[in-house]
């Protein structure tokens, strides 16, 4: 068995990949679940509930029926919630035989609010004759209303999306299982290439594994021939630190409530005290990291970084432009060239990202300058491409990410730094230069 | 992996370049052979020839295939693999050979026979595209 079945398989440095073979079992297992779970309840709900009441609507059969008692049934559960159920005591004849039965509608319905249900039962006076439908293959079934409850077609919908989706996924495993990754891989490329004529497909096509770059070359510059985008917008990374501090310090705030009145009312709970204290001073940490964003964002201005050209290309120089607004005293702006590679995995349950610089050099630097409002500095400078670069790469799990930084440090406000995510693509050939 | 094995030496399944070289360049063209070998055929249930790249280091696998070419008995040339199969594919542009620091990116032929009972069979080339230099730690 753990010759056919292993748990794990080879050794990916202090980790272990887990078993194909397995890992598809358990898929298999995890769909089959959703997919029997599905079919039982659909079939348990379309056999108690929807045939009932389609029979009800279609095959009974009519005749007169008397009114002996009207009651409302009340139930009260475990925690508490009271139901109410209407139950009119009739009785009728078919056949020449008389029937007596408890009946309302074919479900019994019940009501969580008690004048629904006195609405529903006040419909039939007692000793009065209303019209009933009695079910002819048992006649001493009999409902007093009919009609189509649409909240069953609604709950049927949860068994049919298990069913779906464990019918999906089983499909979808099964065709996988015993299919070699390269056949998968040819399979998908296959799916990818669908559309020729879409220009990110052919740029695929020509220049695999490498990210695209409309971002970079979608914004003309007003200099130089591209304005490069910021890989995170500074308006985004201001709300991004808003949002966080709103919702650590509104829960905080709830048990420094709680436990500011344990100590008004001299009952002191000083475990939770201590306790909620470490998470106050997170809540105040990430109060100043965002004033500090807001300074930043709002009181430093737009850093921009323009360049001649894009893509780029190991070997190559370019012209590069980088101007900072606002009203400032700069003590030191430098624009530094840098690649990190990004690996991403998963460890149990986790999924962790690991990034390596692995290379960065400083392409311009200026001091003891200052910024006048509606003038941004201009700077400019050459960039090189080193020959022997590795291109840019975008793979599911890894990533090589070429960038441009840029770093100030500004009199009387925090320091800050901006990066500017640049794609370079293989020289001709493949060979270095 | 499980129910796979690399088969060296003249019983498995063959496979080499030709002519050997260990590093292209983009758009050159990748020839080759491949047989089964002393394998019997009657064994043999398909065969898949790839010609792709994977990464390697820190980061989970990622794989892309640039050639894939499977045959099964009703294929034509099913008959003749016994004896050695040409194969031809002009490389592409990207991605390069790489040696990173947590990511490697390596290119291979890859040959894999299913068998009717026990183990595929597996037969690798390893070959570089591209000449990038290893990558170095930054201080």
């Amino acid at each position: 068995m753990a010759r056919w079945l292993r748990l794990y398989e080879k050794k990916r440095g202090h980790r272990r990949t887990g078993s194909k073979q397995f890992a598809s079992l358990g898929e298999a297992l995890f769909f089959s679940v959703f997919l029997v779970a599905g079919a039982v309840f659909f079939a348990v709900m379309f056999a108690n509930l929807v045939i009932p009441e389609w029979r009800a609507n279609r095959h009974f059969a009519e005749t007169p029926a008397v009114v002996d008692r009207v009651v409302i049934h009340e139930t009260e559960s475990r925690d508490g919630t009271i139901t109410y159920r209407p139950d009119i005591y009739i009785h009728y004849s078919v056949g020449g035989h008389r029937y007596h039965t408890v009946t309302y509608n074919i479900q019994r319905e019940t009501f969580t609010n008690r004048e629904a249900a006195l609405t529903g039962a006040h419909q039939f006076k007692f000793g009065e004759e209303y019209p009933c439908w009695y079910d002819p293959m048992d006649p001493s079934q009999a409902v007093l209303v009919r009609g189509y409850s649409g909240f069953i077609y609604v709950i049927l919908l949860v068994p049919i999306s298990f069913f779906v989706i464990g019918t999906g996924g089983l499909i979808y495993t099964l065709s996988h299982w015993g299919t070699s990754a390269e056949r998968r891989a040819a399979l998908a490329r296959g799916a990818t290439r669908l559309d020729p004529a879409d220009p990110a497909v052919q740029r695929q096509r020509q220049f695999p594994a490498i990210p695209a770059d409309a971002n970079q070359t979608n914004s003309p510059g007003t200099t130089l021939a591209y304005r490069l985008p910021s890989a995170v917008a500074q308006g985004w990374s201001l709300f991004l630190a808003l949002a966080a501090a709103l919702a650590w310090n509104a829960i905080v705030a709830m048990f420094v409530v709680m436990v500011v009145q344990g100590h008004l009312r001299h009952e002191p709970d000083w475990g939770l005290t201590v306790f909620v204290s470490v998470f106050v001073l997170i809540g105040i940490g990430l109060l100043i990291f965002l004033a500090r964003q807001w300074l930043v964002t709002t009181g430093i201005g737009a850093t921009r970084l323009e360049i001649s050209d894009h893509p780029l290309r190991p070997g190559k120089c370019y012209e590069l432009l980088v101007a900072q607004a606002g009203r400032l005293a700069i003590n030191s702006l430098e624009v530094q060239l840098a690649c990190d590679e990004r690996a991403t995995y998963r460890q149990g349950t986790d999924t962790r990202t690991e990034r390596r610089r692995v290379f960065q050099q400083q392409i311009y630097r200026r001091q003891g300058f200052e910024v006048q409002p509606g003038v941004p500095f201009e700077g400019r400078c050459p960039l090189e491409i080193p020959g022997a670069a590795m291109h840019s790469f975008k793979g599911d799990h890894n990533e090589i990410n070429w960038k441009l930084i840029v770093r100030a440090d500004v009199a009387g406000w925090p320091n800050f730094e901006r990066e500017f995510p640049v794609v370079v693509y293989p020289p001709a050939n493949g060979q270095t230069v | 992996m499980i129910g796979q094995q690399h088969m060296t030496g003249t019983e498995g399944p063959q496979l080499s370049l030709s002519p050997e070289r260990p590093g292209y360049s983009t758009g050159d063209m990748l020839s080759g052979t491949f047989s089964v070998g002393t394998l019997e055929l009657s064994e043999v249930k398909s065969v898949e020839l790839s010609v792709l790249w994977y990464t390697e280091g820190k980061g989970d696998e990622d794989m892309a295939v640039h050639y894939f070419l499977r045959l099964d008995p009703a294929s034509e040339a099913w008959q003749q693999l016994g004896q050695p199969q040409s194969f031809s594919t002009r490389l592409p542009n990207s991605p390069l050979s790489y040696e990173g620091l947590i990511v490697k990116v390596r290119w291979c032929v890859r040959l894999r026979v299913f068998m009717r009972r026990g183990r595929d069979a597996i037969e690798e080339v390893v070959f570089r595209l591209g000449d990038v230099p290893p990558a170095g730690a930054i201080p």
